[in-house]
């Protein structure tokens, strides 16, 4: 059954099952360590790889001695060097999986694979690599510059020509706009740093390919590893059961999944291939830094006139299939503004390749936009959010025509305004006699995914207990999907969730399924378990009407009964028993994207922060955020996401910033020491309401994804709310003490982010 | 990781004998199994202290405390004597790491830890202290490097929250060595590394720390700043102690050199005047005479200024 065929869910509160804070299903495996992770596998004969990393960030390959490495006790196998990957190539340029020449300090140069971890890692020690050092460029500015070494043979180090998108005439409107505001903002490169780093293991076996992966995507991986190793998708089967942090980083195969393959079709054993924290940091994406040159033009009431964005990139060495940042999608889309344009360019530099990041672009042109847009309004006098409401737009501009939920970013702002007191915040802020300030910052944020991506498929089968079976192949993340699904087939049989079991992560178990990305699970899977769920439900109408002797539409279900017109009942399980061996199996699918329907997901946040103006520390005391994700499946799923993306909003504000040595072109804070994530002390109470609005233009069931969409607005409210506490404002982050005591000393150099002479706000002078 | 032999040892008195530059002491083993993993120490073999009567015992000596070299981070933490009688290595102690690694730390091996500028630590890198050439972080990415005596061969920081509030409280380590025991003040103890000498403590190779002996100090703190709120070795720290015995006030700085930093002009500031307001002032911008920041580092003078400022205001 067809998703689109179905009615729309009712809104409101009229559902039983769906939309109720279930605790998720593998909460007490997870929690008593009994959740089995791609990590804590262990398959029989098994055999553990260590990879050879360049520690160059640029250089040639001239030759791989393994000959004692080879020697090494438990040694099985070792492979590298351009025909070490057997013609795999990887990449969006297509580079073999060893490449001959070392693009970033990490990139893989060989493998090997012995009986135990310690023995594999010996032997990478023992490896003899001959490297013709290349000259390297680590940094966008100086990837563009024209002494930079070239990375991939394009011009600038650029991936592609800058990619311009202009609406109206923006030169002109700038120029008669009384009011601009200019700036270029900086935002760092930052790591996903899952706990579970990338990892998997794989059994080559004659015809077939098992991989026990830790990914977002178990057709994703099944799929290019297929295609890299010549197979047919069928001969590859993908299988994740938990995963430990994805992120984004893990939407896409990494090296881990070919070398594995490679060795255990080499040594025809089980191999299983896991990056240590070095590689992760910085060997499995990144966030990439940005910067951003914006100009915003105003009448002297705060309505935008024009935005012009020059906004610029680090791809790292390559390019990967599931790096998607669009910088350009805020400056386009968030506000109501006939002059619009954006040129996006992307560069290389010899660091570890980008990949999508939550909210990927979104989160630092957040950033960028919603720091210009409280200058603005304290430039012009006009509350923060009140100059929001004045330049909202219902419209998709670049498409002119409503968004599937057009109304959404007022409503929110009335409820974060209500929700936060942000009309009784102090004004302006108040003084310290402690040299302890505070400060509240908002931000609004759009999302340009959280709707389906096709295809989705599902099946329900009935037992003849009367429970259901839900069948699909996608991943749960450690997201609840396994636990969301469950709901939205209960609902649908009027079962209680408990009864309905739910398998997932298994390519064998079905038709494909999308990657955990763009926020597309709940929205792609619901809709198709949604249908698979109603099929059954026909499916047991019709039974019970032959056993009843009765039209189909004489019967209804009603919580386990199935009742005719005239009364007659028989159970569930008694219409199932009847029927058996036959059974009820249904079938549901969402396999088109409606394209007729600009989606998006709106949200916003409000922080509070204390800046100790002696220490240079920054403290956020309170987040608010108010997201749109449509209708709610499960408040406490919903509500566990917004605090992640919190989370990981404080740590890209604060603390986290991957920091490369230019000369060496290395980064020198690889490793969870130092490259800092929040800790728990590190963050506030949250405070989290969704706007629980069906979106039903969107979707038949009002679905919005909610994985991405809160991190978005996080850092640019506790810019700002640093701005409110001390009248400073940042246009580089993270916010270190560092970067706060220099600006407090006005000590910084020209160029280190940092503006004084917007100090019309409260705080020392 | 190389290949070594362990050992375990019963008696400490045989400890000397079993040590040399090859054959290293193992305590918590917080740091050394780090290095170890990365290749930057490779020992022939690893004598275990943990098994021995080297002492985990915390005494109450003669005006103070005794401590025994065993004893872990998480038990001085929870010591209520020493939180009353010492409380600035109460406060070194509990912004120290993390619980877990504070379970086993031990107070010695706090001592004796080694840096963790991001150079020294990077396989592929080869620093001066690490037994190459050269240091790149003094024109590299310096950030959290030293303010203080840049002219050495090295500019990272002493990682040790309690070396500098020992260093304050004028604290004292008892070394067995071959030659015998004898005491030396943890201000002693740790010294820059030399061209000669590539460490930062001048502990002969056979020579093993068997107690810590801390005199009190009630009017003591240590203030840390850090970037996230735990775990995280010091931007800056300041530990301020007055002598109980009499009555001097003592200034030590962490993350601001290669050992913990006696604040000697703060502490000339405060000579002869006691704690007022206004010597206090004097002694917080004296902190940081003589500092030399490195280009991304100026922002640890005015922290210490500040730490500094709130330490004595603390005390006094």
């Amino acid at each position: 059954m067809d998703e689109y065929d179905l009615p729309t869910w009712p809104p409101g509160t009229d559902l039983e099952t769906a939309g109720t804070g279930e605790t998720r299903r593998e909460a007490p495996a997870k929690v008593t360590g009994g959740a089995v992770y791609s990590s804590d596998l262990r398959l029989p004969g098994q055999l553990y790889t260590a990879i050879a990393r360049s520690p160059h960030p640029h250089a040639r390959v001239r030759s791989i001695d393994a000959d004692r490495a080879r020697g090494l006790p438990g040694v099985v196998a070792v492979i590298g060097g351009e025909e070490g990957g057997e013609g795999v190539t990887w990449y969006e340029e297509s580079v073999p999986l060893f490449s001959p020449v070392a693009r970033f300090a990490g990139d893989e140069v060989a493998a090997v694979a012995a009986t135990s971890l310690e023995a594999a890692r010996d032997a990478v020690r023992a490896l003899h690599v001959d490297y013709e050092v290349l000259p390297h460029v680590v940094g966008i500015d100086g990837a563009q510059g024209p002494e930079a070494p070239s990375i991939h043979g394009t011009p600038a180090n650029r991936t592609a020509d800058p990619k311009v998108e202009e609406r109206g005439d923006v030169a002109a409107a700038l120029a008669a706009a009384p009011v601009v505001i200019e700036h270029t903002y900086r935002t760092p490169t930052a790591v996903h740093n899952a706990l579970e780093t990338h990892g998997s293991a794989a059994w080559w076996q004659p015809d077939r390919l098992t991989i026990w992966a830790s990914t977002q995507g178990v057709t994703q991986v099944a799929r290019m590893t297929a295609k890299a190793l010549g197979l047919d998708q069928s001969q590859v089967r993908v299988i994740t059961e938990h995963v430990g942090g994805g992120f984004g980083a893990k939407q896409v195969p990494w090296k881990d999944v070919a070398i594995a393959a490679l060795l255990s079709r080499r040594t025809g054993r089980p191999v299983r291939c896991a990056y240590d924290r070095h590689g992760e940091n910085v060997a499995a994406g990144k966030r990439g830094a940005t910067r951003q040159r914006v100009r915003i033009g105003a009448d002297t009431d705060g309505h935008l006139l024009a935005i012009d964005a020059e906004l610029v990139g680090d791809s790292g060495a390559y390019q990967t299939a599931g790096e998607a940042a669009a910088l350009w999608g805020p400056y386009q889309g968030l506000y109501h503004c006939a002059n619009v344009r954006t040129s996006v360019t992307y560069v290389y530099t010899n660091t570890g390749p980008a990949v999508a990041f939550r909210a990927p672009g979104y989160v630092e042109a957040a950033f960028a936009l919603e720091s210009a847009m409280d200058e603005l309004a304290r430039r012009v006098d006009v509350d923060p959010i009140e100059l929001r409401r004045r330049n909202h737009t219902g419209i998709d501009q670049q498409q002119g025509r409503p968004w599937s939920s057009p109304d959404s970013l007022p409503l929110i702002y009335d409820r974060i305004s209500a929700l936060a007191g942000w009309d009784g915040r102090p004004r302006p802020a108040p003084p310290a006699d402690d040299g302890v300030y505070r400060g509240w910052g908002f931000a609004t944020s759009d999302w340009l995914a959280g709707k389906p991506s096709p295809p989705g498929y599902a099946s329900v089968e009935l037992r003849t207990d009367g429970s259901a079976e839900v069948v699909t192949t996608v991943q749960d993340i450690g997201t609840g999907t396994r636990t969301m699904l469950a709901q939205v087939a209960a609902e649908e049989l009027q079962l209680p969730a408990d009864e309905v079991r739910v398998t997932v992560g298994d390519t064998a178990a079905g038709p494909p399924s999308p990657t955990s990305s763009g926020s597309a699970t709940t929205p792609t899977m619901a809709p198709a378990v949604r249908a698979a769920a109603a099929d059954a439900r026909r499916q047991l109408v019709e039974a019970a009407a032959r056993q009843l002797d009765c039209p189909a539409a004489e019967v209804t279900l009603d919580h386990g009964k199935l009742v005719a017109a005239n009364g007659d009942t028989r159970t569930v399980a008694e219409v199932l028993e009847a029927m058996s061996p036959a059974a009820v199996h249904g079938w549901g699918q969402l396999v088109e994207a409606d394209d007729s329907v600009s989606v998006r997901t709106f949200g916003a946040a409000v922080a509070e922060v204390s800046v100790d103006t002696g220490t240079g520390e920054v403290r956020v005391t309170r987040v608010v955020s108010v997201p749109d994700c449509g209708r709610v499946l499960n408040p406490r799923l919903v509500k566990s996401q917004i605090i992640g993306g919190v989370t990981q909003g404080i740590g890209f504000a604060l603390t986290e910033s991957q920091v490369l040595d230019a000369d060496l072109g290395l980064p020198v804070n690889d490793s969870l020491e130092e490259y800092l994530v929040p800790t728990v002390l590190d963050i506030c109470p949250i405070e989290a309401e969704p706007l629980d609005r069906p979106d039903t233009v969107a979707n038949q069931l009002g679905v919005k994804g909610i994985g991405e969409p809160p991190m978005i607005p996080v850092a640019p409210a506790i810019a700002n709310a640093v701005f409110d506490a001390i009248g400073i404002r940042f246009h580089e982050l993270p916010l270190t003490r560092r970067r706060v005591l220099d600006a407090l000393a006005g000590a910084g150099p020209p160029g280190d982010g940092v503006d004084r002479r917007d100090g019309s706000g409260g705080g020392p002078a | 990781m190389n290949p070594f032999d362990y050992h375990q040892v019963a008696e400490a008195a045989a400890v000397p004998a079993r040590l040399s530059a090859a054959v290293r002491p193992l305590a918590g083993g917080t740091d050394l199994l780090t290095r170890l993993k990365a290749g930057l120490d490779q020992p022939d073999a690893l004598v275990d202290l943990k098994a021995s009567d080297l002492g985990w015992a915390i005494d109450r000596v003669d005006g103070g405390w005794r401590l025994g070299a065993l004893v872990t981070l998480s038990r001085i933490q929870d010591h209520p004597g020493l939180r009353a009688d010492v409380p600035a290595l109460i406060e070194a102690v509990s912004q120290a790491a993390t619980p877990q690694l504070r379970n086993r730390a031990t107070i010695a091996g706090n001592l004796l830890q080694r840096p963790r500028c991001g150079y020294f630590r990077h396989p592929g890198v080869q620093c001066w202290l690490a037994g190459g050439e050269g240091c790149p972080a003094r024109t590299g990415r310096n950030e959290h490097h030293a303010v203080f005596d840049t002219d050495g061969p090295c500019v990272a920081t002493h990682p040790s929250d309690p070396a500098a509030a020992l260093t304050a409280l004028g604290a004292t380590v008892t070394v067995l060595g071959g030659n015998g025991e004898r005491e030396l003040a943890v201000a002693d103890l740790l010294r820059a590394p030399t061209e000669d000498r590539r460490v930062e403590h001048v502990l002969a190779d056979d020579a093993v720390i068997t107690a810590v002996t801390v005199p009190s100090a009630p009017r003591s703190t240590y203030l840390k700043a850090m970037d996230r709120a735990v775990w995280a070795f010091a931007l800056v720290g300041v530990a301020a102690a007055m002598s109980a015995a009499d009555g001097e006030v003592r200034l030590v700085a962490s993350g601001v050199a290669n050992t913990p930093w006696r604040l000697a002009g703060a502490e000339a500031a405060l000579a002869g005047t006691g704690l007022t307001p206004d010597a206090i002032d004097r002694a917080a911008a004296a902190a940081t005479d003589g500092a030399a920041p490195l280009a991304e580092n100026g922002y640890k003078l005015p922290l210490l200024r500040a730490l500094t400022h709130r330490a004595l205001t603390a005390i006094a």
